[in-house]
């Protein structure tokens, strides 16, 4: 039944947005922690998609479907700033703090992002639920 | 009498799983939305209904397709001809789309065009359920002989 497929994929849809979400908020949450010198600074973190084969794919009339996965968890390659702070308690010898390399304006667009394609990914499973229930009614 | 009623109700059948089939393609673009290299497909539901249509009035004359209840698929392979499973037929039928604009990771799906095209595929598959509700109720009324003890009735 392909209806119900449907619904696998977009929960499948919904799970890799919403770890996307997850990862934003850490990122977001984590824009000004800062940490001892010789500590490592947080590092933004990004998720990978990968596209994999349905879970509903039982019947095989579900073949090259794909539902999407988060593959990987990656951390951002960018360098970390330093900011000169020698008030702070985090600061080295020559008062900078190793700050981390999180960029909240990228992390906002990433957020409105991610929120559209969780929307969307909702839409195509309430879509798909009311088609059942309807095919019920024949 | 019962092969006029599966013709009847066999196109619907054919309509309602490549609709529900392609609704499921669309769903996948939508979830890979954001997938780096996925590249958005479309069922063509034009020819994919022509050829499923087409192969079974090719078969009708040997046998008539009926529903098989099994529980693995695999238990239908001895004596499937292919026409009978529609969506594993109208597979080949998925084609990828173009004229979308592919992003620096080079994804191709149009998120916005996606939504559309299965809104109005959802509509389409609500349209073929209500037609095929008809027909039963025709089919009903035939065999009642009037449709005026079952409104009655309900």
């Amino acid at each position: 039944m392909s209806l119900l497929g449907t619904l696998a994929i977009a929960g499948s849809g919904m799970s890799a947005e919403s770890e996307r979400l997850s990862a934003i908020a850490s990122n977001l949450a984590n824009a000004n922690t800062s940490v001892a010198p010789g500590g490592q600074p947080y590092k933004a973190r990004e998720v990978v998609f990968q596209a994999v084969p349905a879970d509903g794919a039982d019947d095989g009339a579900s073949a090259g479907m794909a539902g999407v996965k988060v593959a990987a968890v990656v951390e951002s390659p960018a360098p970390n700033p330093t900011v000169y702070d020698p008030g702070s308690s985090f600061a080295d010898e020559n008062g900078y703090v190793q700050m981390p390399n999180v960029n909240p304006v990228d992390e906002m667009v990433n957020m409105i992002s991610a929120q559209q394609d969780y929307q969307a990914n909702l839409e195509a499973f309430n879509v798909a639920k009311t088609l059942a229930l309807r095919t019920l009614t024949i | 009498m019962v092969a006029a009623i599966d013709t009847g109700l066999e196109f619907y059948r054919q309509v309602l799983a490549l609709r529900g089939y392609r609704q499921e393609v669309l769903s996948a673009d939508i979830a890979n939305a954001s997938t780096p290299g996925f590249k958005g497909v479309d069922l063509d539901f034009a020819h994919a209904l022509d050829a499923v249509v087409h192969q079974r009035d090719r078969q009708a004359p040997a046998k008539s397709q009926r529903l098989w209840l099994v529980d693995d698929p695999r238990q239908l392979a001895a004596e499937d001809t292919g026409g009978d499973h529609t969506p594993a037929a109208a597979a080949s039928f998925i084609k990828y789309q173009t004229g979308s604009e592919v992003s620096l990771d080079g994804n191709s799906v149009d998120l916005d065009q996606e939504k559309t095209t299965a809104a109005d595929n959802a509509v389409q598959y609500e349209a073929a359920t209500t037609f095929a509700t008809q027909t039963i109720r025709m089919l009903t009324i035939a065999i009642n002989g009037s449709g005026s003890q079952q409104s009655g009735g309900s």
